[in-house]
């Protein structure tokens, strides 16, 4: 998969620089993604994990730095220019539309990220979604495995089901980039394994590319092709995650006593 | 210099004050997240209780004492009590609702307690208020201004020995940081809360005192214009600064005389005063970042969603409160956008008792209308309809969206302005007139809304607040829209084929312009629009991160709310043939909100009952002798605490009630045993028997 992006990554960040205060959360870091690779980010708490995905998705203005997505430079584009450009994200707290059903929140990202409602839509037509609508949300419905809840306001919902949502969401519109914030944490190592292999099938199946902010190691080593490793703000080390993980330097910074 | 001296000197004295109100509106803002617009009332209350007390012959001391540090303390201790602390996390409507209701009905209760209200100007608390103590410079200054500055003086020297010095004032100032972080450092923050409301209500209450000299009569609505200048104050804190804010406040007071002194007399110079809190508002508002508004630690919670699923069915009234009004109302809409064919059938089996009931009554108030009723019942009839236009254009602003707007009135003059004009000046026919009223007051509605929506609830609403006294002050007096006091005459439609004049064409015509309007709010409810707002209200962080633009929905429902108002401020004015300023003046928008908010903003039902409920109140208040009129504003504010405890309004609490009922028979009858979605206080309409059917929504 990496080779089709080989000609032009998808994703390019330029010596992204932030400063909150005094503190400087983020150094001249750069990344790369290409086209359908999935890409980890990790690090120790305060590394910079957050901050870089929120300048890439537009939460944060980088203070230096350009961020180019598909050729195209997108700084200071707002968060909902970004989705509808086709980059989804989901949330390490969650951030779902409470009350609405499962098949509702799908539905409005589908609706969204194609930009074509308009006001006399309403009007004219009443509103309803489309045939195509529809079925592009079954078919994310089935292939996270939430078809049997679609009805279900998502209050109800337990943990591991509602990060599903917040994946199925993010996957609406057919994104090119899906940005995942930590998607186990709050799970149990039942609902971590569903989540890698929905993951794992979505990518095989859409193609999409994933950046994926995680601390289980299990399902960053299961999803991603390759790792960064984030420190103080610096890009500490990339590369293959086997050989990323193998650096002295990363298990000293990040691994700790548990290596 | 001299000159410049000459204007700003005397506005010290109102700078205190000012800046005390902003300190106090700070402090309980911080302290128990409510923004209590009730201020005005609780200085009103004070004021009368000195001026009653003087007048009986007490000394001056004693009135002073206890208006100040008896009365006025216990007021705020019992609103704390019995109201603010309990929706201290509720949505901003449900928080703002109450505040308001109190607004109007304290001053009522305070004149019914008291007995009369007094006229002859007070003393100030030292000296005399009039004469001439001393000269700063060339510039006079007066009992009254002497007193104002002295005792702000000393209360501004309190709250630094008590901030700095004492353990207390740092665990207020850790609590105005950080409520949630100073629980966690186990300090009672309940206490805290409740002393800074003493405090608070200490500045209201003296803020009352020490201006009451200056008015022949105690008038509630000239505390409520004040309360809007501590409000500016406040916005220049930040909701957050007390120094910012007591500066802000004395910088306003100054600033006023200043304006006043160098412009040329005329409508423009005499508006512009009373207008500067909104040019503040506007210039501070967007400096208010929300990180400001919100505690540090709120991004702390754990997620809701999971546990709060587990307790869905057992939430109490209180839990229901804090869940929001307009969250509540959302879910009664999207309810209807379902269409899940499972639970639809069920729904309008279970719907049908009420939804028929209501079309049977409106049916026959509509008969009855056109036939048996007197002219001055029809009259009435026809101004609710009017209204009930202008309560859904808060139907789909505040109960879709969730913003909160205080200038509704404002829009719905406009309109009734501009359909007037056009038809006196250039002939134009009255309906094209009402379209031109809603469009104009949906341009000024994006230009209210582009610089304050980026901010949603409070800001908005104190913003729109300070938007309608400009209108008040400077666009309703032109004669080329308002003409005053005096205003317009608007007339009927009468060209074309059919006359519209008499009153019982007009009634029915009103009817096809309220189903219009209905049928405008209904589609943007169940459409795409709709789901969108519910998006937004859920999380507007997700809503935009999945590709809506938030901001620009956010203005294109405020233009279209506006819209409305306008259409229905052109109905109105037609119908009475004439509209005033005083027909849409400031405090009728919140008024409005009370109301609709009360009666129920998740339907277009609501909206109309609204209607015939507010005009109701119209007729009682002014045909009952003023007494019992008094009377009616009280129960108006008590009707506002009830509403706490059910926020989806009363005719969604009511309509659940209803089903729960049948839904109770009928398992019964199943042999089921009582209906799982049970009896749940107030939380039926939000959650109807949620159906588990695998089926997507809108596919039926």
């Amino acid at each position: 998969m990496s080779d089709v992006g080989a000609t032009r990554p998808l994703l390019v960040a330029d010596g992204i620089t932030k400063q909150f205060g005094g503190i400087t959360a983020l150094d001249h870091v750069d990344m790369e993604v290409a086209a359908g690779e999935a890409v980890g980010v990790v690090g120790p708490n305060g590394a910079g994990k957050t901050t870089l995905f929120n300048c890439l998705f537009g939460l944060e203005d980088p203070d230096e730095g350009t961020v180019v997505f598909d050729g195209k430079r997108i700084n200071r584009m707002p968060v909902w220019k970004r989705s509808r450009l086709g980059i989804g994200r989901t949330f390490q707290r969650m951030e779902l539309f409470e009350g609405m059903t499962v098949a509702d929140h799908l539905l409005v990202a589908e609706q969204a990220a194609s930009g074509t409602v308009r006001v006399w839509r309403d009007f004219v037509h009443r509103g309803g979604p489309t045939p195509a609508e529809l079925h592009h949300v079954e078919e994310v419905l089935g292939l996270l495995g939430l078809s049997d809840l679609a009805g279900r306001p998502v209050d109800t919902l337990d943990l591991g089901h509602a990060r599903l949502v917040e994946l199925g969401r993010a996957m609406m519109g057919t994104p090119r980039l899906l940005m995942l914030d930590e998607p186990s944490s709050g799970l149990d190592s039942d609902d971590t394994a569903r989540l890698a292999r929905i993951l794992g099938e979505t990518r095989r199946t859409t193609g999409v590319a994933v950046v994926l902010v995680e601390h289980d190691l299990a399902l960053v080593e299961s999803t991603v092709d390759r790792l960064y490793v984030l420190n103080f703000g610096k890009v500490l080390a990339s590369g293959a995650v086997d050989d990323v993980l193998a650096d002295p330097e990363v298990r000293r910074a990040y691994l700790g006593s548990t290596a | 210099m001299t000159q410049f001296l000459n204007y700003a000197v005397p506005g010290v004295p109102f700078g205190c004050v000012f800046a005390l109100m902003a300190v106090g509106l700070v402090l309980t803002y911080k302290a128990s997240g409510v923004f209590n617009l009730a201020f005005g009332a609780q200085a009103f209350v004070s004021a009368l209780a000195y001026v009653s007390l003087d007048q009986d012959g007490w000394p001056r001391w004693a009135s002073t004492v206890i208006a100040v540090l008896v009365i006025g303390p216990l007021v705020g201790v019992l609103l704390d009590r019995l109201l603010f602390r309990r929706i201290r996390t509720a949505s901003p409507l449900v928080k703002l609702v109450p505040s308001l209701g109190l607004l109007v009905a304290l001053p009522q209760l305070a004149i019914i307690i008291a007995g009369s209200e007094p006229s002859i100007p007070p003393p100030a608390i030292v000296g005399n208020a009039q004469r001439v103590y001393l000269h700063l410079g060339s510039v006079p200054l007066s009992g009254l201004e002497l007193s104002i500055s002295a005792a702000t003086v000393v209360v501004v020297a309190g709250l630094v020995v008590l901030f700095r010095f004492t353990p207390v004032g740092l665990e207020m100032r850790a609590v105005v940081e950080s409520p949630r972080m100073t629980e966690l450092a186990g300090v009672n923050a309940g206490r805290v809360s409740a002393f800074a409301w003493i405090l608070s209500s200490i500045m209201a209450a003296l803020a009352g005192v020490l201006l009451s000299p200056l008015y022949s009569q105690l008038d509630p609505q000239n505390f409520t214009v004040l309360l809007v200048w501590g409000v500016a104050g406040a916005v220049i804190g930040r909701f957050a600064s007390l120094p910012l804010a007591l500066v802000g406040g004395l910088a306003l007071g100054i600033a006023q005389q200043v304006v006043a002194g160098y412009m040329p007399a005329g409508v423009i110079a005499n508006g512009l005063r009373p207008s500067l809190p909104f040019v503040v508002l506007l210039v501070f508002l967007p400096l208010v970042r929300q990180r400001q508004v919100d505690d540090p630690l709120s991004s702390c919670d754990p997620p809701s969603s999971a546990s709060e699923a587990a307790t869905a069915g057992f939430r109490s009234a209180s839990t229901v409160a804090t869940s929001g009004g307009a969250v509540h109302s959302v879910g009664v809409w999207h309810q209807r956008l379902e269409g899940l064919p499972g639970s639809r059938m069920t729904g309008i089996l279970v719907r049908r008792p009420t939804a028929t009931f209501a079309w049977v009554v409106g049916g026959l108030a509509i008969l009855s209308a056109l036939t048996w009723v007197p002219p001055d019942w029809l009259l009435t009839m026809n101004q609710g309809v009017a209204f009930a236009i202008i309560f859904l254009s808060l139907t789909l602003l505040t109960g879709m969206t969730g913003q909160i707007s205080l200038c509704q009135a404002t829009f719905a003059g406009l309109g009734g302005f501009m359909a007037g004009q056009l038809a006196n000046h250039f002939g134009l026919p009255i309906v094209l007139g009402m379209v031109a009223g809603g469009l104009l007051a949906a341009g000024l509605g994006v230009l209210v809304a582009i610089p304050t929506l980026r901010l949603a609830g409070l800001p908005l609403a104190l913003a729109t607040l300070a938007f309608a006294l400009l209108a008040d002050n400077i666009l309703f007096p032109n004669s080329w829209i308002g003409n005053g006091a005096g205003g317009i005459t608007v007339p009927r439609p009468s060209a074309g084929p059919v006359s519209f004049a008499a009153a019982k064409p007009f009634f029915l015509l009103s009817l096809v312009i309220l189903g219009v309007c209905a049928g405008v709010v209904k589609l943007v409810g169940d459409g795409t629009m709709g789901r969108y707002l519910s998006a937004v209200r859920g999380s507007e962080l997700a809503a935009n991160a999945v590709g809506i633009d938030v901001y620009r929905l956010r203005v294109l429902v405020f233009a279209l709310s506006a819209a409305l108002a306008g259409v229905g401020g052109a109905l109105f004015g037609s119908l009475e043939g004439s509209l005033s300023a005083n027909d849409f003046g400031y405090q009728i928008s919140a008024v409005l909100l009370v109301v609709v908010a009360i009666v129920g903003l998740g339907s277009i039902a609501g909206a109309v009952v609204a209607g015939v409920v507010y005009t109701t109140l119209q007729v009682a208040v002014t045909s009952l002798p003023s007494r019992f009129a008094g009377l009616v504003a009280v129960l108006f504010g008590l009707a506002t605490l009830s509403y706490t405890r059910h926020p989806e309004g009363f005719l969604d609490f009511l309509s659940g009630r209803v089903q729960t009922a049948i839904a109770d028979r009928r398992s019964h009858r199943l042999g089921d045993g009582p209906a799982e979605h049970g009896p749940v206080d107030g939380g039926v309409g939000e959650r109807p028997a949620a159906a588990p059917d695998p089926v997507i929504g809108g596919a039926g």
